[in-house]
């Protein structure tokens, strides 16, 4: 699934890590989602949609 | 390089220790050495295991999780136990004529580590709070799985046209723990490519 994990990231100059440590996920994990190797359960879109402010439509796109 | 620094860097230890037994295997396997020596060195080698795992310890958890470190450290006991089990289980074979509730008894030897180590990796599906990691040793865990199963029906098949010897049911252990390893490295490999930081 595509995602705009990265562009976000950018705008608000975080690193992977500054992501993994608010949502209390390794920076592995935040790697694999942003790349879309991985996609998140509902709890973890919910949490990365808490952390952006932003719903989860507005961060995950449908393919 | 000091030596906390050495210790700080599990890749030096396990690279080590898989050097080592390398050595060890292909000593023994040319008669170069005989099987006991060649335990007795391989167990001393195993022993490389214990600097690795306070090694990542030290690392702390900014690449793996609390309960990662805690699993890495319960494998690395429980197959230095499985090794010494499995050494003199061997060796009491060959220096004693087993039967009955002895043999029992020693074939429990190194299947007590097998079954902590099955614990080890249950505990750490159960504790892994990151489901990315959680789903990374699934998988590499189905890899072990599959890579038994080929191998064991395959061999299987040979034996019973007869152009292979047969094999004792415990090799299934390392070849699985293989098949895991080759599962992790594929998917670190992966994620290494495709890092976007």
């Amino acid at each position: 699934m595509k995602n705009r994990l990265k562009v976000l990231r950018a705008e608000r100059d975080w690193s992977q890590q500054d992501l993994a440590g608010q949502l209390g996920v390794s920076r592995q994990s935040v790697n694999a989602i942003e790349t879309g190797k991985y996609d998140p359960s509902l709890p973890l879109a919910f949490r990365i949609s808490d952390v952006f402010g932003l719903s989860i439509e507005e961060i995950f796109l449908r393919e | 390089m000091n030596a906390a620094a050495r210790q700080g860097r599990p890749g030096l230890w396990i690279g080590l220790f898989l050097a080592s037994a390398g050595v060890i295997a292909a000593l023994t396997v040319t008669d170069a050495i005989d099987s006991i020596t060649g335990f007795i060195l391989f167990a001393a080698a195993t022993g490389l295991l214990i600097p690795f795992s306070r090694s990542l310890g030290k690392r702390g958890s900014a690449c793996v999780s609390p309960a990662a470190i805690r699993y890495t450290k319960g494998i690395a006991v429980t197959s230095l136990l499985y090794v010494l089990g499995l050494g003199l289980a061997i060796t009491l074979d060959r220096r004693m004529e087993l039967s009955g509730a002895v043999a029992f008894l020693v074939a429990l030897m190194p299947v007590i580590p097998i079954l902590a180590m099955i614990w080890v990796m249950g505990r750490y599906l159960v504790e892994e709070q990151d489901e990315y990691l959680r789903y990374k040793t699934m998988i590499a865990s189905l890899a072990g799985l599959g890579l038994v199963l080929a191998v064991g029906s395959f061999w299987g098949f040979l034996e019973t046209f007869g152009l292979v010897p047969h094999m004792p049911g415990w090799w299934a252990v390392p070849v699985w723990a293989i098949g895991m390893g080759l599962g992790q490295a594929w998917m670190s490999l992966r994620d290494k490519a495709g890092d976007g930081e």
